[in-house]
């Protein structure tokens, strides 16, 4: 029987370690992919998603459910995100792509991927990931919480401190940079399906 | 958002980009749209753009982090309460027990002790009278011989009978050979993409050593011309003193 978040937080407060587990196994791979976007290095931000889930559970005796779990969990791994970036006293995401993720598309998506497409995929996500280190961090932070993890304008506004206007701001200016720097590369995609 | 929109509305473009907007509202900037050129060309550029973020996927790790009790430390868990016959025994407990076992083993007879407090000597094939061993082998002889001769007859009988296993049909046949040609190739490609990745990396990698290499002896240059000017100006700044007083001194 799959329990709900809420469910799992419950028993986790009472001590059960095993259903704060299940919430690990369930929310990790969001929240890696928000550290790493976020941060740009593979092992910081498996250091980062781990100490955000440490983080979490030391807090869970004060979490009363006033937010969903996740947004909770978020909040918190941004947070962590931001001290590292701190920490560092320089722009993020400025190395070279680490990610190593290709092959395990590639096999997601089925035997057909030519290795032309493969080189092509991966070459385009390490454009996006420089053009995505040129942002500002709240411009960056706005458009990852939108485009990977599908949050509304009022969720990001919450966990970013701000109104929902300069969520919307960041969004637009951060997008018309990307689109520039993506143009001037070519590596806009040409729309695939017109719009009616 | 009121459903009035103003051309080039940022605000009122991104929500209706990302579909964040009453249908009123969508309806008025989507009519817009259709007859503004500046805007439509707006809301393709930025939906490209968003479709090419898509291509940017973070590592597949395996994560599996793993909450253990020394990570959170004694006093932030609650123990659970276990009924007390399921919970382990005490230590006092447990030793109790084990003499009660030993006490039982010794009881029937694990161990014989003679009148003498000697410990009398375990039976063993050695202290076995030879006739019975003698009449022990002949029966067992007697019975592999049984086994041997029924078997032999069941082995007969199965060779007599034609086979139940089904002879593959020439289509089946073809079939696998399919399937395996087919695997072969899946295996291949996936082996060249393992290459390919494998070459990517190692490109990956040595563009990244180049670069941090480059900043190293960026570095190292800066500090280099710094230490040089430094030690120019100080050479400089005493040799002029060494002058000035070489004028002055003279003068005198």
């Amino acid at each position: 029987m799959t329990r709900t978040d809420e469910e799992l937080v419950a028993r986790a407060q009472g001590g059960d370690i095993e259903s704060f587990n299940q919430l690990i196994v369930r929310w990790e791979r969001p929240i890696y992919a928000l550290a790493y976007r976020v941060i740009g290095k593979e092992e910081d931000a498996r250091d980062v998603c781990q100490d955000a889930f440490l983080r979490a559970y030391r807090a869970l005796p004060g979490f009363k459910g006033q937010a969903k779990f996740s947004s909770w969990l978020y909040r918190i791994a941004l947070n962590l995100c931001r001290d590292w970036i701190r920490r560092q006293r320089r722009a993020p995401v400025s190395q070279l792509p680490e990610d190593a993720d290709a092959i395990e598309l590639a096999s997601e998506k089925g035997p057909v991927e030519s290795i032309e497409d493969l080189v092509a995929r991966r070459e385009l996500s390490a454009i996006v990931e420089e053009a995505m280190s040129e942002l500002s961090e709240e411009q960056r932070t706005a458009i990852i919480l939108k485009e990977y993890h599908g949050m509304t304008f009022q969720e990001i506004a919450d966990m970013q401190g701000c109104p929902l206007s300069t969520v919307k701001t960041r969004l637009y200016q951060g997008l018309s940079l990307l689109r520039r720097r993506l143009e001037q590369q070519g590596q806009l995609m040409p729309e695939l399906v017109k719009r009616t | 958002m009121n459903e009035i929109f103003q051309c080039g509305d940022s605000g009122a473009l991104v929500a209706y980009l990302y579909d964040e907007c009453s249908p009123g509202e969508y309806a008025v900037i989507a009519a817009h749209i259709k007859g503004c050129v500046a805007c439509a060309s707006e809301i393709d550029a930025l939906s490209a753009t968003r479709r090419t973020l898509a291509s940017w996927t973070p590592p597949d790790l395996a994560l599996g982090f793993q909450l253990t009790r020394s990570d959170v430390g004694p006093a932030k868990i609650l123990e659970p309460k276990i009924a007390w016959w399921r919970g382990p025994l005490p230590a006092w407990a447990q030793a109790a027990a084990a003499l009660v076992i030993f006490a039982a083993g010794l009881s029937v007879g694990t161990l014989r002790t003679g009148s003498t407090g000697q410990i009398a000597e375990t039976p063993s094939a050695a202290s076995v009278p030879v006739e019975s061993r003698t009449s022990a082998t002949t029966a067992s002889r007697d019975d592999l011989a049984q086994l041997e001769k029924r078997l032999r007859t069941e082995f007969g009988q199965l060779r007599s009978t034609p086979t139940a296993t089904p002879v593959p049909a020439r289509g089946s046949d073809d079939a696998l050979m399919r399937q395996v040609t087919t695997l072969i190739e899946e295996s291949a490609a996936q082996e060249r993409r393992g290459f390919t990745e494998r070459m990517l990396n190692m490109a990956d990698l040595i563009e990244r050593q180049r670069r941090v290499d480059m900043a190293q002896i960026g570095n190292s240059m800066g500090q280099f011309r710094g230490a040089t000017r430094d030690e120019l100006r100080q050479q400089n700044e005493a040799f002029n003193e060494a002058l000035r007083r070489l004028v002055s001194d003279s003068a005198r």
